[in-house]
């Protein structure tokens, strides 16, 4: 049993300031991760959608790390 | 298929035409897993090539179960290549966080207002900060569900959403939803007295 530590504090405090009412869950940022990725290094516009996929990408470490690998393949192949 | 460029080939149909496991179609689609894995997991001294090799098996036959989800937002590959890496990274993350307790993560979940001190930075008004900080503890206290304060825990010291799913018998999902929740709460009960994200953001200098 430890307190949390300052990141771990900023952390939370700047999870709550990312929170949205409506937010995509890491299916939904699954389902449009390839499009998404093609697109960031593409540089092309994203749309609303892809926006989500974005924020979603902010708060959730998991899919963030997939993100971050995603790209390195689709990097890698070009 | 080997005459053909990647982009070309119409994947689902020529997945779905073989049939069977061993087919052109699906043997090329695991050469180009594998590749993609092991361009991600190749630092990893933790990783060897059966497990590379068994990471690609299982994401190709999730990729066959799920060709009829493909939605051609983006490229085939592209598509196969985000399940593969979900497989994989779900699967190690599972190994390095197995021997995490779960009653050690419960008992501090439930205390986590108590475990939450100020950021130490004595660049900034202490008093504003103390109060911003006593009212997130009343929130964390007051609006929130036992286990929607283990996960907020868990997601603060770094415990991914698959690992407090294996704990807790729920989905990646449904644990995203309770931390969404959870956020929400706190977000709504800091705006009610007075704290916007502008209040805070300037406060903390975040
Ligand atoms: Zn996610």
């Amino acid at each position: 049993m430890s307190a949390l530590t300052p990141e771990q504090m900023e952390g939370l405090f700047r999870a709550i300031q990312l929170t949205r009412e409506h937010e995509f869950d890491c299916s939904e940022c699954q389902n449009h991760l390839g499009e998404f990725t093609e697109k960031q290094l593409a540089g092309l516009p994203t749309d609303e959608v892809l926006a989500r996929v974005a924020h979603h990408l902010s708060l959730c470490p998991q899919c963030s790390e997939e993100f971050v690998a995603l790209e390195k393949i689709l990097r890698a192949n070009d | 298929m080997t005459m053909m460029v990647e982009n070309e080939i119409n994947w689902p149909e020529a997945l779905r035409a073989s049939g069977r496991e061993s087919s052109a179609a699906v043997d090329a689609l695991r050469g180009i897993l594998l590749n993609g894995l092991r361009i991600v997991l190749r630092e990893r001294s933790d990783v060897g090539e059966a497990q590379l090799e068994d990471f690609t098996q299982e994401a190709l036959l999730r990729v066959l179960e799920r060709l009829d989800q493909f939605a051609g937002r983006s490229k085939f590959t592209t598509w196969a290549h985000a399940i593969a890496v979900n497989t994989a990274f779900t699967e190690l993350r599972r190994k390095r966080w197995q021997d995490v307790s779960l009653d050690a993560l419960t008992a501090d979940g439930h205390r986590l207002q108590e475990l939450m001190v100020m950021p130490d930075d004595p660049g900034n008004d202490d008093e504003e900060r103390a109060q911003v900080l006593e009212v997130l503890r009343q929130a964390v206290a007051e609006k929130l569900s036992d286990k929607q304060r283990v996960l907020i825990l868990s997601v603060l010291r770094g415990i991914p959403f698959d690992q407090i799913v294996q704990l807790s018998g729920t989905t990646r999902n449904s644990a995203y939803k309770l931390f969404h929740d959870a956020r929400r709460a706190l977000k709504h009960h800091l705006t009610t007295a007075g704290l916007t994200s502008e209040v805070i953001r300037t406060v903390f200098a975040l």
